[in-house]
């Protein structure tokens, strides 16, 4: 079961390296010519290029997967209340924005701590470190050999970067990254 | 390792990459003949030269247009498909429906 009272390790110091499960908190998409519009009508701050994400006021997070594709990743403080009850308001009307549910499709892993860039380096082939990949920046690739959505989190000094990807592969991908951050004593924490 | 530069994602290793065949204009198949329909659906070119393909990034389902030398392999450009497609198209049913069978 995900543990979702995950502040306390979020703040620690930037030595650890640990893995957290954000598989139970909320997210959603939306695409289409006028998701933009709809978005910035509902409050949402919105990147400015694809493959950017740019955090919210409420620390949830918009990702811009396309030109026309935005992934809401809620937040810790609500526990992703803002955006789950985007995604129930939401109604299909002549607008062409198109709701693209992610609850159930994606799983959701954060990695943080100094060696994170280290860890994912063991099983991805692009080039995660802080300074090809800064804040806010978002890389869809392969990661241990599955497709995944990566996104730089980092805040207060400390890296994060949270990991999307095909849900069934959750207990393969967790295993995997536990065993890549084991030289690195990292751990699952919640 | 071959590496291949998506428009959208920028260079990646080409095992991230799905063909998709060659591209070719969708004749319109409401007033297309089956000859002509069949052709777009089954044949192939099979160039030796330059051609225009289809491609997918899988990792983020970003379908997106190729031009590649297929006797060197060489990708001389990969583009954004709405260099091609500039605007919405609307399919409204044909007037006489073929009924199946």
């Amino acid at each position: 079961m995900t543990n979702l009272n995950t502040q306390a390790f979020l703040s620690n110091g930037p030595q650890t390296c640990a893995l957290t499960d954000l598989t139970d908190l909320p997210r959603v998409g939306f695409r289409g010519s006028d998701s933009a519009g709809y978005l910035q009508a509902h409050g949402y701050h919105l990147p400015s290029l694809p493959n950017q994400a740019l955090r919210q006021d409420d620390g949830g997070w918009v990702v811009r997967l396309s030109a026309s594709e935005y992934l809401l990743l809620g937040s810790l403080s609500d526990q992703g209340a803002r955006v789950a009850a985007q995604e129930a308001e939401w109604v299909q009307g002549a607008q062409r924005n198109y709701l693209l549910p992610r609850q159930d499709s994606h799983a959701w892993l954060q990695v943080s701590g100094q060696h994170c860039s280290a860890v994912m380096a063991k099983l991805c082939g692009v080039d995660l470190r802080a300074e090809a990949f800064p804040v806010g920046a978002v890389a869809q690739t392969s990661a241990a050999r599955i497709n995944v959505i990566v996104v730089n989190v980092a805040s207060e000094g400390v890296p994060r970067l949270q990991i999307l990807f095909d849900r069934p592969s959750l207990a393969y991908f967790r295993e995997a990254m536990l065993d890549a951050m084991a030289e690195f004593d990292g751990r699952l924490v919640g | 390792m071959k590496i291949l530069t998506c428009p959208l994602n920028g260079p990646r290793n080409i095992s991230e990459f799905t063909y998709g065949g060659e591209f070719k204009l969708m004749p319109d198949p409401a007033r297309c003949s089956d000859v002509e329909w069949a052709d777009y659906v089954f044949n192939s070119d099979n160039l030796a030269g330059v051609v225009t393909e289809w491609w997918l990034h899988n990792a983020s389902s970003y379908w997106f247009l190729a031009e590649r030398h297929t006797v060197s392999d060489q990708v001389l450009r990969t583009f954004d498909p709405n260099e091609i497609f500039d605007r919405r198209v609307e399919f409204t049913p044909a007037a006489n429906p073929e009924i199946a069978g």
